[in-house]
């Protein structure tokens, strides 16, 4: 019985000092989740991302646009080096180099077709501010339908060039990098799930 | 006072061609990020929208790379990435360390991965570290360090020669899988040098700035200085372990032949891991630099092939305590020669 205590005991400390670390581990290399970034396409959900991501700086060694950029430790330890895109700065234009030239598959490696993109791309969702967009606000507009590569399949135009966002928005922000209103009326909302 | 063993005379001549490759390697990894620069000024067809200075970057980039390619957008994808991870014409090849923090990271093996490292491991496994002195693009600095540090010998200021234990190392490299497993981030980039160097020239030239890593490779120069001579190779880099650890039983070795040493000791003074050429003891940090056989005033070292070090073969015969020992043997063999 005195034993089979004793291993009880052993058991929650050892729990017990996992769950601690893990906690601290967690505290020290929690993500800043207030910057809003994308990762590059066809990039896996944010632990395994960390996990695969070698931080070879390949991804934007290839990326003719240079949209992708590194972080540093704004975002947190654990995302140190990886690469990022600010849809405002600079829109991913979907070449779809990043993932083939990714060794690890950290970027899934995927071709530059329609059937592709539009399956396995999930950097974001584009969201229309009503309030700020001028075509909302009567003054015909439509950049925003102009710039996407995916037209009328991400996104369509109602009346007076209205933009509504359909479901299939992969989340490259070209749209919300040509979005002439300052600040801009429609942004990608991050998917960071995969 | 020469004997008849010969060596090849080409081994004296290797470490030439090791300065050779690691400074190609280097401008490698500075010229890639000046080919992508270029290359996204062609992609947005912006020439005449560059200041006069991204010009002249375009118009040498154009000059040197026009007999080779004709599309530079796509087809100077042909080579691309660092020593930590590259593309060459389609063959990804990857540091063992990066396939190893890869591994500890996610505690799975994403086998397209696994094998885009194998080349390396395979190679390893035939010369050992030789990846440390022959591509290391932080090794290449590292050793222009050891110049500085002599130079400010000679002008007074003394560089450190603490000496730790080598077998630090193996415990960074567990520590260092050991902390990316439990953060699910492979953490061991950050600590390793030539991952560093490739990234934070890249960083520099095509995003504009150097990044975090620059301050840690700031340090273990300064470490290397003021602290410990190579220090950081020494004692610390977790590539370097995990390198000395698959070498440990290399094909290709360097051999000291006993009859024509001469007990100088230029090779120990000149050995950048800190190694005891002298006394036959290699053992797996030897990384086949042959800066030992370059420097050797009498052609005693040569390479062997052996899976196994030779024991300690006493005292050069050329040397002043093996003549003693053995007081009457060099008559004779001056007698004979």
């Amino acid at each position: 019985m005195k034993r089979r205590h004793f291993l009880k005991e052993l058991i929650a400390g050892a729990v017990a000092t996992t769950a601690l670390k893990s906690s601290v581990v967690e505290a020290a290399f929690v993500q800043q989740t207030s910057i809003r970034y994308l990762r590059p396409p066809g990039s896996l959900a944010e632990k395994d991302f960390e996990s695969r991501c070698i931080r070879c700086g390949q991804c934007g060694e290839v990326c003719p646009n240079r949209c992708i950029d590194y972080f540093n430790l704004e975002n947190g330890a654990a995302s140190l080096n990886t690469p990022y895109i600010i849809p405002r700065e600079k829109g991913c234009i979907l070449c779809m180099k990043c993932g083939q030239v990714c060794p690890t598959g950290a970027i899934k490696p995927l071709e530059r077709t329609a059937e592709d993109i539009i399956g396995h791309v999930r950097m974001g969702k584009a969201r229309v501010e009503k309030s700020l967009c001028l075509s909302y606000q009567g003054k015909t507009c439509g950049v925003c339908y102009r710039a996407c590569p995916l037209q009328d399949v991400a996104i369509k135009v109602q009346l007076l060039e209205q933009p509504v966002v359909l479901d299939a928005c992969v989340g490259c922000g070209l749209c919300e990098r040509s979005c002439i209103q300052m600040p801009q009326a429609i942004r990608i909302i991050p998917n960071h799930n995969g | 006072m020469k004997t008849d063993i010969k060596v090849f005379f080409l081994w004296r001549h290797l470490n030439k061609l090791r300065w050779l490759i690691m400074s190609l390697v280097f401008f490698m990894l500075v010229f890639l990020p000046f080919v992508h620069v270029y290359q996204t000024y062609v992609a947005s067809f912006s020439y005449d929208l560059l200041t006069q200075s991204e010009k002249q970057l375009f118009d040498i980039m154009e000059a040197v790379t026009s007999p080779f390619v004709t599309d530079p957008a796509s087809q100077l994808d042909a080579i691309k990435g660092n020593t930590w991870s590259g593309n060459f014409f389609g063959y990804k090849i990857s540091d063992p360390l990066a396939v190893a923090g890869q591994m500890a990271a996610s505690i799975s093996v994403y086998w397209p991965f696994f094998l885009s490292g194998l080349i390396p491991i395979i190679l390893t496994i035939i010369f050992g570290r030789f990846f440390c002195g022959w591509i290391c693009p932080a090794n290449f600095l590292y050793e222009l360090n050891t110049a500085l540090s002599l130079w400010l010998q000679k002008m007074g200021i003394r560089a450190g020669k603490r000496h730790f234990d080598r077998r630090l190392k193996y415990l960074v490299l567990a520590l260092g899988l050991g902390v990316s497993a439990m953060t699910g981030s492979v953490l061991v980039s950050m600590i390793y040098p030539p991952a560093i160097v490739g990234r934070e020239i890249y960083f520099s030239i095509a995003l504009g700035g150097f990044g975090a890593g620059l301050v840690f490779f700031v340090l273990t120069l300064l470490f290397d200085l003021l602290v410990s001579r190579r220090g950081f190779c020494r004692y610390v880099c977790p590539g370097g372990a995990l390198y000395s650890l698959l070498g440990h039983f290399r094909l290709f070795r360097i051999k000291r032949i006993v009859e024509n040493c001469n007990d100088c000791a230029k090779c120990n003074a000149v050995c950048e891991f800190g190694l005891d050429p002298l006394r036959d003891d290699f053992g797996q940090e030897c990384n086949n630099c042959a800066a030992c056989i370059a420097i050797c005033p009498t052609d005693a070292l040569t390479f062997n092939l052996s899976i196994k070090d030779k024991e300690n073969q006493g005292p050069g015969h050329l040397g002043k305590k093996y003549q003693q020992q053995n007081s009457q043997l060099p008559e004779d063999k001056n007698a004979t020669t």
